[in-house]
């Protein structure tokens, strides 16, 4: 233990006595007190904290205004508050620590908006179960599971990757059936078995919520991007007796944004829009004649098309470790 | 020194009990701050409570489309008899009064590598324009118009929202369902004699689809669909009065999307519905319109309350 040490817990034992005991009679109106070194006898000082009574003129009052607290150090707390303010302090400036009597400040508690984070995520893993579906594609209901990883590196930044499983779940609408019937006009379509994607994500907006004034619960919203693969073959509706495709890989593009309520500090719910983009290599609208027509070359269009799957994705958010030490600013 | 530490810790502690005036204090101390003893929500600005919320416009569009996309401008009110419950309308149009159109690109593929067989000229006289008789495809193609509702708004959500922790707003989140009437232009129905005009083939030489037939390609009926609308926004404040609405509104009811003959004939086992060789009601289908709605708030009177 240091020289300041021992001074700190000299001060906050002093502090302690001090402020505990006078407190009472700081409430009492008309308290006609002198603590000066000597009576001045002065008509009017009710309370003069003054070395000598003389020296501050005879209508020193009782002063609780930040004006009357003027020279006291700044920030520095008194009775109660001081006490434990500096038990808990574990390092602080102490060679001014002077007791100059009784004292007064404004005490800066701001309130800031968004005080406190509810659940930290900066050090943990959140895994992410889910079920998408997509918004634009009237002629294939897509529909796949999803499994997410995120590492938060700090509080609103997560790299991460999902994974999304369509094979079996997808299924052709008959709008594509009904066009064809109508207008004769085949669409070429396509069929995805699964994807994987690398992603940042970022959370430039959290808030709350107050349900009925009652319950608080958080929230944040964020936006996702990255890279990855989609494994997709086209659906032969051009000459299907002739034309079947194998899956290959496509390099897919995706963008998003979402929003995540936290249930607990470990578990959230969570929505979001996600568009994944790639180029699609799409069944050719020609049949060619003759033997050219089981020549697989013929059988796709002779450049790939942009093609854009605008996923919502729903699920749950699964925040590991399940605890997280906080750290309050003083 | 640790013993040092331990005696004045002990010496404090014992001070403190022995003059604090009660043993509450210690407790006060723990409880202390701005937010002791407090509501969850404390002097929360009341929006809605008593006040008349306007969307003065609400523009949306409409999503997942088949054939033809809708831009929906109109006007919203709801009266807010608590700060979580109100009542109110909604009324848009369409593409300002169907005053322009607005194709997907199905509808554009249609007209351009659409073809008319004997088989389906009655869905479909003409892919693309004949001078003086059709517009094309785009022309049997049916169109929103415009839609109004009465909905009851709940709005369980209050709160606020940080953006980048330099700017924040006030925000709720609500919800809203209510009965609708749905505005829609459709094919108009082509049944019995009428519809032979589609069905025959034309005198020789003037190819599969005779110009009677054409000209049915852009005949028009108006009609009202009774359906419901529901949905979801969120409302951010920029002050005691103005502010922006996100909403989510669902208005589900049947139309015949593409003017075309699908339906009214018995199945016989068909997994998919089989023509009757009309155009009628028999045609339509369910079809979930919904739409992205971006409303600016104008809330009245001016002053929100505030809770205790």
């Amino acid at each position: 233990m240091t020289r300041a040490d021992i001074a700190r817990w000299a001060l906050a034992l002093a502090l302690a006595t001090a402020a505990t005991g006078p407190a009472s009679a700081w409430a009492q109106d008309d308290a006609d007190m002198v603590f000066g070194e000597e009576e001045s006898g002065d008509e009017g000082a009710d309370m003069d904290f003054a070395g000598a009574g003389d020296d501050t003129g005879g209508d020193t009052d009782m002063d609780f205004t930040d004006e009357g607290a003027a020279g006291a150090e700044e920030g520095a707390p008194t009775g109660d508050d001081a006490l434990f303010e500096d038990l808990a302090t574990p390092e602080g400036p102490v060679e001014d620590a002077v007791d100059e009597g009784p004292r007064r400040r404004v005490v800066d508690e701001t309130i800031f908006a968004v005080q406190r984070l509810y659940a930290l995520r900066i050090n943990r893993v959140e895994l992410i179960p889910s079920v998408a579906f997509s918004l634009n594609a009237p002629f294939v209901s897509r529909t796949a599971v999803s499994l997410g990883l995120n590492y938060w590196f700090t509080n609103v930044l997560a790299i991460g990757a999902n994974f999304l499983w369509y094979d079996g779940l997808e299924s052709e609408t008959n709008l594509n059936f009904l066009v064809r019937r109508s207008t004769r006009l085949a669409v070429p379509i396509n069929e995805y078995q699964f994807g994987t994607h690398l992603n940042f994500t970022y959370v430039p907006l959290y808030g709350k919520f107050a349900a009925f004034n009652e319950f608080i619960f958080q929230w944040d919203a964020y936006v996702v991007g990255g890279v990855g693969i989609q494994r997709t073959r086209p659906i032969p509706v051009i000459d299907p007796e002739v034309r079947t495709f194998d899956w290959s890989v496509r390099v897919a593009f995706n963008l998003g944004v979402g929003i995540r309520v936290f249930l607990t500090r470990w578990l959230s719910i969570f929505g979001e829009i996600r568009n994944y983009m790639y180029l699609e290599q799409l069944e050719a609208l020609d049949v060619a004649l003759g033997q050219d027509r089981f020549d697989p070359e013929t059988w796709t269009q002779d450049s790939p098309a942009f093609t854009s799957n605008v996923t919502v994705h729903l699920g749950l958010t699964f925040f590991f470790p399940f605890e997280f030490e906080y750290r309050l600013p003083r | 020194m640790t013993t040092l530490r331990l005696l004045l810790l002990a010496a404090a502690c014992l001070s403190a009990i022995a003059v604090a005036p009660a043993p509450a204090a210690a407790q006060e101390i723990q409880i202390t701050g701005p937010l002791a003893g407090q509501p969850a929500v404390r002097r929360m600005r009341q929006y809605r409570a008593n006040r008349i919320q306007l969307l003065l416009p609400t523009v949306g569009y409409t999503l997942q489309d088949q054939y033809s996309r809708s831009l929906m401008t109109g006007l919203e009110a709801n009266v807010h008899f608590t700060d979580y419950l109100g009542i109110g309308v909604f009324g848009a149009l369409a593409n300002f009064g169907a005053n322009f159109r607005i194709n997907t690109d199905l509808t554009a593929q249609v007209r351009q590598n659409g073809q008319t067989t004997r088989s389906n000229r009655l869905s479909m006289p003409s892919p693309d324009a004949v001078e003086g008789l059709t517009g094309g495809f785009p022309d049997q193609v049916a169109r929103l118009q415009g839609l109004v509702s009465l909905q009851l708004v709940f709005a369980p959500l209050r709160g606020k929202l940080s953006l980048f922790q330099g700017a924040f707003v006030d925000t709720d989140f609500y919800i809203f369902a209510g009965p609708a009437l749905g505005f829609v232009a459709e094919r108009a129905n082509l049944v019995g004699e009428d519809a032979e005009v589609c069905l025959t083939d034309p005198p020789p030489g003037e190819g599969i689809v005779s110009d009677d037939c054409l000209l049915t390609q852009a005949q028009r009926k108006n009609r009202v669909a009774f359906t419901g609308t529901f949905g979801l926004g969120l409302n951010l404040y920029f002050n005691d009065f103005i502010g922006m609405a996100i909403q989510y509104r669902a208005f589900p009811f049947a139309i015949n999307p593409g003017g075309t003959d699908e339906a009214g004939a018995p199945r016989n086992g068909a997994t998919v519905s089989q023509p009757d060789n009309q155009i009628d009601g028999a045609d339509r289908r369910f079809y979930y319109h919904h739409m992205i709605n971006l409303g600016l708030i104008i809330t009245l009177p001016p002053q929100a309350n505030l809770t205790q």
